[in-house]
């Protein structure tokens, strides 16, 4: 009998002691934490829209979520999407940046991939392909450009760049971008999506 | 109670009975994290706090504790630490936190942890338990370092992100893959045996 | 059809042993036969798929409507390890061939990082109950496959003229980084 209680009040107030501490250590730290994710978002709509300097969160849905990027004087200037799609491997997950018109690109980042090491993670290199992505035309679908090419002259407006040796990730984010266009398209079409519902600050 | 000195209570960790290369525990994080050296010691230390502490704790506390939930008690305080070593990552270093994902949480069913706990501090005192800690987690850090050391340099040419080899260099790209880990460790596992033999057979 | 992408993706391209490092232990300590390398698939499958559904419950249910996100790892750990004991108990009691077959191999689970990582992949990519459950069953198959291909090969390296210090675990593991490369072969297989 006396075993059994020792027993129990050693698991409990093992328990209890952990509990305590680790919400002290939750409370601490749970500040910075969500303040190292806004800034992470933050950082990347001021990549993919130029001149932001300050941003809104406009939509939210699973893999699917549009910030608006505005300027000094607070006027909508361009949209980020921040999108999940499947890659070569596992999940890609980039944020693309457009004008306001939903006509043209302003730049793609990668925020987080697993593709192949040397081949598809090139993905995420500036020369070979993020530098394709710029001023592209959205109003219709845009399409890869094979073989690969060196300079964005020998581009047609509405094409982008394949990486060599790693086709199916190119296209993996061009599948996930052109989506996600259409998508935001048909959102404020329906008018789901209004300048400034909620602020990020 | 250890008869070993405390200078051999040490050192044990780092060869004779090292967590990696001799016990072979603690194998996943060693294969999944060490493709960049920075992620390796980041593992590494992260490892190491969870240990030191745990040790610590259930050394003081292994009279009060009785046999038959001791661990469900060891659980219960490895897997505090490692929160505080999630959180202190995702706070202060978002960075690594992001890379390492799942990794970090995924140290509390590191065997090396619950293994000492069960062998050791719940038998032996504080100081010594200590020591044997700092020991394991040397020896756990170093051959992190090692393996990552040479999959980064292998793979990407880059030390701790700085390129090192020349432009005449081709990656191995295969070494930062899951493949280049599984060979890289049994590689390394078997020279560890092979210097292990040659070592005893002087003597 | 994203339910049958997560399915083959845990099973065939992102394999939790080859592409995760998940399970390693029991990957190399359980798969010298493999009889014994099926009884240990099996049974880490299906307390896998109880896992992801428990896992998520929690999780859904009580961690995050609560804000308790910082007592997740607690939490998993200590349901994963009863988990085990219950499945175990229920097991002899419903059925004693099966608990003959599998029942050495379950205490050994609940030191298994899959099922941790398990538990923890379903709530880091905040997966819905019938993804969790796929995902589950899927990463438990994707397992067994692995173990049991292994056993297979080990069998016939017993036969082998192994170099002396790789006898065991070094050769096992440069096996492993062999059948790692094989599966890449499936990569890009989900589009």
């Amino acid at each position: 009998m006396k075993l059994s209680v020792q027993m129990v009040v050693v698991l409990t107030s093992v328990g209890l002691l952990s509990g305590s501490f680790l919400a002290t250590v939750g409370i601490l730290t749970k500040e910075r934490v969500e303040l190292n994710k806004q800034r992470e978002v933050e950082a990347a709509i001021i990549k993919v829209v130029p001149g932001t300097e300050s941003s809104t969160k406009l939509y939210e849905a699973k893999d699917f979520k549009v910030y608006g990027g505005k300027n000094q004087d607070g006027t909508l200037i361009g949209y980020g999407i921040l999108v999940s799609g499947i890659g070569f491997q596992d999940k890609i997950t980039l944020m693309l940046g457009t004008d306001i018109s939903l006509t043209k690109t302003t730049r793609l980042e990668i925020i987080e991939q697993k593709e192949t090491p040397g081949l598809g993670a090139k993905i995420e290199d500036e020369d070979v392909f993020l530098k394709f992505w710029e001023g592209r035309d959205c109003s219709q679908a845009i399409s890869l450009r094979k073989p690969a090419v060196k300079t964005a002259e020998e581009l047609a407006a509405s094409e982008v760049n394949t990486i060599t040796g790693a086709t199916i990730s190119s296209e993996s984010v061009l599948k996930i971008v052109n989506n996600s266009v259409e998508k935001l398209r048909q959102l404020i079409k329906e008018g789901q999506i209004q300048d400034g519902e909620q602020d990020v600050h | 109670m250890s008869t070993r000195s405390i200078g051999q209570e040490f050192t044990k960790g780092l060869w004779n009975e090292n967590p990696v290369l001799r016990q072979l525990l603690g194998l996943c994080p060693t294969l999944a994290v060490t493709g960049w050296v920075i992620n390796g010691l980041a593992m590494g230390l992260a490892t190491s706090f969870v240990l030191i502490f745990s040790s610590i704790v259930v050394s003081i506390i292994k009279k009060l504790i009785p046999s038959q939930v001791r661990i469900a008690s060891y659980i219960v305080i490895i897997a505090t630490f490692v929160t505080v070593a999630d959180r202190f990552l995702a706070a202060y270093f978002p960075d690594i936190s992001k890379d390492l994902g799942p990794y970090v949480p995924l140290i509390v069913v590191n065997c090396i942890i619950l293994g000492r706990q069960e062998a050791f501090s719940s038998k032996n005192s504080v100081g010594r338990s200590l020591i044997d800690a700092l020991g394991m987690s040397s020896g756990f850090v170093l051959t992190l370092l090692v393996l990552s050391s040479i999959r980064e340099i292998l793979g990407s040419g880059t030390y701790l992100g700085h390129q090192v080899m020349g432009s005449w260099f081709t990656p191995w790209i295969i070494m930062i893959l899951p493949a280049g880990a599984f060979l890289a460790l049994g590689i390394l596992l078997g020279i560890a045996l092979h210097i292990e033999k040659k070592t005893k057979s002087r003597i | 059809m994203e339910l049958v992408a997560i399915f083959i993706s845990a099973i065939l391209v992102n394999n939790f042993v080859l592409y995760y490092f998940l399970g390693i232990c029991p990957f190399l300590g359980v798969s010298k036969k493999i009889d014994s390398a099926i009884s240990m698939g099996l049974a880490v499958t299906f307390v896998m798929t109880i896992t992801a559904v428990v896992s998520w419950a929690i999780n859904n249910w009580i961690l995050i409507p609560h804000g308790l996100d910082y007592l997740k790892i607690v939490s998993f750990i200590l349901v994963i390890a009863s988990l085990v004991q219950l499945v175990e108990m229920f097991i002899r009691k419903v059925s004693p061939p099966l608990y003959q077959a599998l029942g050495i191999y379950l205490p050994l689970i609940t030191t298994n990082c899959a099922i941790m990582g398990l538990a923890l992949l379903v709530a880091l990519r905040e997966y819905g109950f019938a993804e969790a459950v796929v995902f589950g069953l899927g990463s438990g198959l994707g397992f067994t496959l692995a173990i049991i291909l292994m056993a297979a090969i080990r069998e016939q390296l017993d036969l082998a003229d192994i170099p002396e210090p790789l006898k065991g675990a070094g050769i096992s593991l440069i096996v492993a980084s062999i059948m790692a490369l094989a599966f890449m072969g499936f990569i890009g297989m989900i589009k």
